[in-house]
């Protein structure tokens, strides 16, 4: 028996194997979900400090709860408008053939390699009316609401995933059931609101929590944008998180956050569920007017112009501010590079975790379906991606420091567990969703041939769930690159790029160098997002 | 009153021609169906004749009226789909509601309508549950209903039968020609299975490759059929090749290619042309001379035998014996053949060779 083969006998030990299972629950456990949730003990512990110190602070409150109330209005705001933009587009890009279709549908995915810190910039210098040291002869300058500002700002980086979770619901349904509608009399519009919609429901939940969950924890493209038109009291529940100092303060925003987060993950659900699209009243002659000649046109085309315009032109219009305006000279670009240099090191050492901790807890998610453990691990698994961030990230600082502000390399250890939190469920979601569509028969085959558990694994399943992983890693790496609110909720000092580029905009106002900032940071970023999607094309195209 | 006329039509996906210049017309009241191999185009024939599809070519006419541009929910058809395409999340009496609801009749008319059509096809009493709660040939019949109750007087059926056990199967024909007669509906059903097509149809127009081949009523088609593909693909026939060396009416012989000589009734092909004649296992006899055959073997097929034979030119010959003769024979023996006169089609040798000819593709 050679090294290696007495190694593989080893691990393929039933007693081996359990002991690996149980020290990836208990890491997912203890590093995972304590952690995002500890934040909620602090309201038992020290109940007397938020007593005092918040609740009995009538303009504490007072700030608080417009935060708060902004943010869940934005997030509402927001979804509604992404799911109404989002059907008629996942219609044109599922059920329409035409030449451009490939573009368009890489255009979609365009804001989501664009960092969220410099959207916001980039969004806030194209609709903003911003301070004079910033003029941008190209800007537009006609929003003076910073309500309306990080809306649109919201809509751009949500509306993908919006339009990305409705093309698949709608890929599911049969076609056939719509043309079998019109057959039976129905107008195209009839038909699409009487069938295919309520059929949507159950899918409409994903995309709107996805969503919401990413309007409300955004951080980053918030502060930018708020700094870059130079407003200093219109904050969002991350923005003031953000900003507060007293610890009992942050643990009550936080705590509300994350129950509202969790209270609306139940409700949404429950909502969409009941909800009753009318399918017995119909309008025939509206509906068949509406259906044909004009109409559908007119739709076809506003969806495209909200892609092009809302969407993409201020996604990118920071590209412009290098030309016309002029480099200022004391920008620090040491600081800079040591910034990437930390925001890739961070986000290579999380995803290198979330790679041995998060396949195997997906293989036993997968593997165990129908056991309470893994049911139960396998719902728990989620609640990190409707955790806002920054709270996700003040509950970590306050579970491993007690509050305490921390700095140096501590600092840059604690930014890394926090951005494990937030993208190890994304890892798990990826590899749980591949395995389960394999048939476990393949593997058992592989075992009936003499073949140890671990040899099956790897001969067999890893073969087939390849890019399964690598597209997970490379979700959690993007993820973690881009993100901002977890990172300054532990440490606003810790340099990784997003943060450097809020800083550039916020502290020092050097508008040239964090353009410039955005621009190397987005083209990275693309390039990743490139690497993703013809990863996950050659997966379709094989399978 | 619908009559169906589809002049000149062709579809093409791309570089796919899935329809190629067919010309047919339906009449008022008929039940034909379009009967071919998988793949032969009669999905995309009859999605263009309900406007799913618009054809690359060509003009459909309903009652003469041409149907260009015509949306299908103004075509005024019932379509029952091959996958069945009830609406999952609607009970059957919803589904079956459907037509109605959409015209935005008075609600009592919607029931009575639906309830009316479920009664036909004896789905009443199921008519409170959802489609995923009813087995296969339940839920067939509920989109059956769910077709009829839009009052449209022209069916077109996707393979209708196929997704249903054998046994299903065979119930539900008959049920689908009762009703249509009964409501004097004018039918397209597409099958590519030709004991359905047979039992069902007034007509039945086969196709092959995107064009029609021919159509007839199903006794013609399976005593007389024009084209060897026909004498082929609708029951079993025994196909041999050989020249004509007499030509008289009402009797002509045929030499095969092992020199032995059949005598056939009709014969349109010249003396000394090449010829293929079709001849049906029933039709075939054990007899104290005739075509000199070797058994290979026997396959028991309830009510009679059937004997698979090899002649001396290496065809295939099978016939039929009754049940109690199977013991008479056994592989390796030999035996004469003949051939029922009157039953043996002939037809000129295709130029393509006859395997080439009978080809499902
Ligand atoms: N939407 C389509 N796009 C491309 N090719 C198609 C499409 N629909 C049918 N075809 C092709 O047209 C031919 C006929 O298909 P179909 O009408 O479905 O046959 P049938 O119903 O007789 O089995 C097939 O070769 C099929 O691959
Ligand atoms: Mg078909």
């Amino acid at each position: 028996m050679s090294r290696l083969e007495r190694a593989t006998a080893f691990v393929s030990k039933p007693r081996i194997r359990n002991l690996w299972t149980l020290i990836v629950i208990v890491f997912f456990l203890a590093f995972v979900i304590t952690p995002t949730l500890f934040v909620l003990t602090y309201a038992f512990t020290n109940w007397d400090l938020i007593q005092t110190e918040v609740i009995q602070d009538p303009e504490m409150m007072s700030q608080i709860w417009t935060a708060i109330a902004n943010s869940f209005e934005i997030a509402a705001i927001v979804t509604l408008i992404d799911i109404l933009v989002g059907l008629p587009m996942a219609w044109i890009l599922v059920r329409k053939k035409f030449r451009g279709k490939e573009l368009l549908d890489t255009l979609i995915d365009m804001p989501l390699a664009v960092p969220t810190a410099a959207l916001g910039f980039s969004a806030a210098i194209f609709w903003g009316i911003t301070p004079a040291d910033l003029t941008n002869p190209l800007g537009l300058k006609i929003v003076s609401s910073p309500f309306l500002l990080i809306i649109l700002l919201h809509i751009i980086f949500s509306y993908p995933y919006m339009v990305r979770s409705l093309s698949a619901i709608l890929e599911q349904i049969d076609q056939t059931f719509e043309t079998a509608g019109q057959t039976l009399g129905a107008s195209k519009l009839t038909a699409v609101r009487t069938i295919t919609l309520p059929l949507f429901r159950a899918g409409l939940v994903t995309g709107i929590i996805l969503c919401f969950a990413r309007s409300l924890s955004e951080t980053g493209g918030t502060v930018a944008a708020l700094a870059t038109v130079a407003n200093t009291d219109f904050n969002t529940a991350p923005t003031l998180i953000d900003s507060l100092k007293s610890t009992p303060a942050l643990a009550f925003t936080s705590i509300v956050l994350i129950i509202l987060a969790l209270v609306l993950l139940v409700v949404v659900a429950i909502v969409v569920k009941k909800l009753h699209i009318p399918f017995r009243k119909v309008w025939p002659r509206p509906e068949k007017i509406l259906s044909r000649g004009l109409a559908p046109r007119l739709k076809d085309a506003t969806s495209v112009l909200f892609l092009v315009f809302i969407v993409l032109i201020p996604s990118f219009f920071v590209f412009t501010f290098v030309f016309t305006s002029s480099p200022s000279t004391t920008t620090d670009w040491s600081q800079f590079g040591q910034s990437l240099v930390n925001s890739f090191l961070i986000a290579g050492v999380v995803t290198v975790i979330d790679l041995a901790m998060g396949i195997p807890l997906a293989l036993y998610i997968a593997k165990n379906r129908s056991k309470w453990l893994p049911e139960t691990l396998d719902i728990l698994v989620n609640v990190p991606l409707i955790v806002p961030t920054v709270a996700l990230g003040f509950s970590l600082k306050l579970f491993w420091t007690g509050g305490t502000p921390v700095s140096g390399p501590f600092a840059i250890f604690l930014v890394m567990l926090a951005h494990i939190a937030f993208t190890y469920p994304l890892m798990v979601r990826n590899v749980t969703g591949a395995v389960e569509e394999i048939d476990p028969t393949y593997e058992e085959t592989a075992r009936t041939l003499g073949a140890k558990p671990i040899q099956g694994f790897k001969r067999v399943l890893f073969p087939m769930i390849k890019a399964s992983i690598l597209a997970g890693a490379i979700m959690a790496f993007t993820r973690s690159l881009g993100e901002t609110g977890a990172t300054r909720a532990v440490s606003t000092t810790v340099l990784t790029a997003p943060n450097y580029i809020v800083n550039l905009i916020k502290l020092e106002n050097d508008y040239y160098a964090a353009a410039l900032a955005c621009i190397i940071l987005i083209i990275i970023s693309y390039a990743l997002m490139l690497a993703l999607r013809y990863i996950t094309r050659r997966r379709k195209g094989v399978s | 009153m619908p009559e169906v006329s589809l002049s000149h039509i062709t579809m093409r996906f791309g570089k796919v021609v899935a329809v190629d210049e067919v010309d047919l017309t339906i009449a008022d009241g008929e039940y034909v169906t379009i009967l071919g191999p998988s793949g032969c185009g009669k999905t995309t024939l009859i999605r263009v004749v309900a406007g799913i599809l618009e054809p690359t070519q060509g003009e459909v006419r309903i009652n003469g009226k041409s149907m260009r541009g015509v949306p299908i929910e103004e075509r005024d058809l019932g379509y029952v789909f091959q996958n069945i395409a009830l609406f999952p999340h609607m009970t059957v009496k919803a589904n079956a509601a459907y037509g109605p609801t959409v015209k935005d009749l008075p609600m009592e008319e919607r029931e009575q309508v639906a309830k009316k059509y479920l009664e036909m096809v004896k789905l009443l009493d199921k008519m409170s549950m959802f489609p995923s709660e009813l087995c296969g040939g339940e839920q067939q019949k509920a989109s059956l209903a769910r077709a009829l109750a839009t009052g449209a007087k022209l069916l077109l059926l996707d393979e209708p039968l196929s997704a249903l056990d054998a046994r299903v199967r065979v119930d539900l024909r008959y049920e689908l020609r009762r009703i249509a007669k009964s409501l004097g509906l004018t039918v397209v059903h597409v099958t590519h299975d030709q004991e359905e097509a047979m039992s069902v149809s007034d007509r039945i127009v086969v196709m092959r490759a995107g064009g029609i081949v021919e159509s007839g009523t199903p006794e013609q088609l399976y005593t007389r059929p024009r084209d060897v593909f026909t004498a082929n693909f609708i029951g079993e026939t025994n196909l041999l090749e050989g020249w004509v060396k007499q030509r008289l009416p009402g009797k002509s012989t045929i030499e095969l290619r092992d020199n032995s000589l059949i005598e056939v009734e009709n014969c349109d092909p010249q003396v000394g042309e090449a010829v293929v004649v079709s001849v049906r296992p029933e039709f075939v006899f054990p007899f104290t001379d005739g075509l000199l055959s070797r058994i290979e073997y026997l396959t028991y097929m309830g009510t009679y035998w059937r004997v698979s034979s090899r002649s001396q030119s290496n065809d295939m010959v099978e016939f039929d014996v009754p049940s109690i003769e199977g013991k008479l024979y056994h592989p390796g023996q030999e035996v004469y053949l003949m051939f029922n006169r009157n039953a043996a089609v002939v037809y000129p040798r295709p130029k393509e060779g006859v395997t080439e000819a009978v080809k499902l593709e």
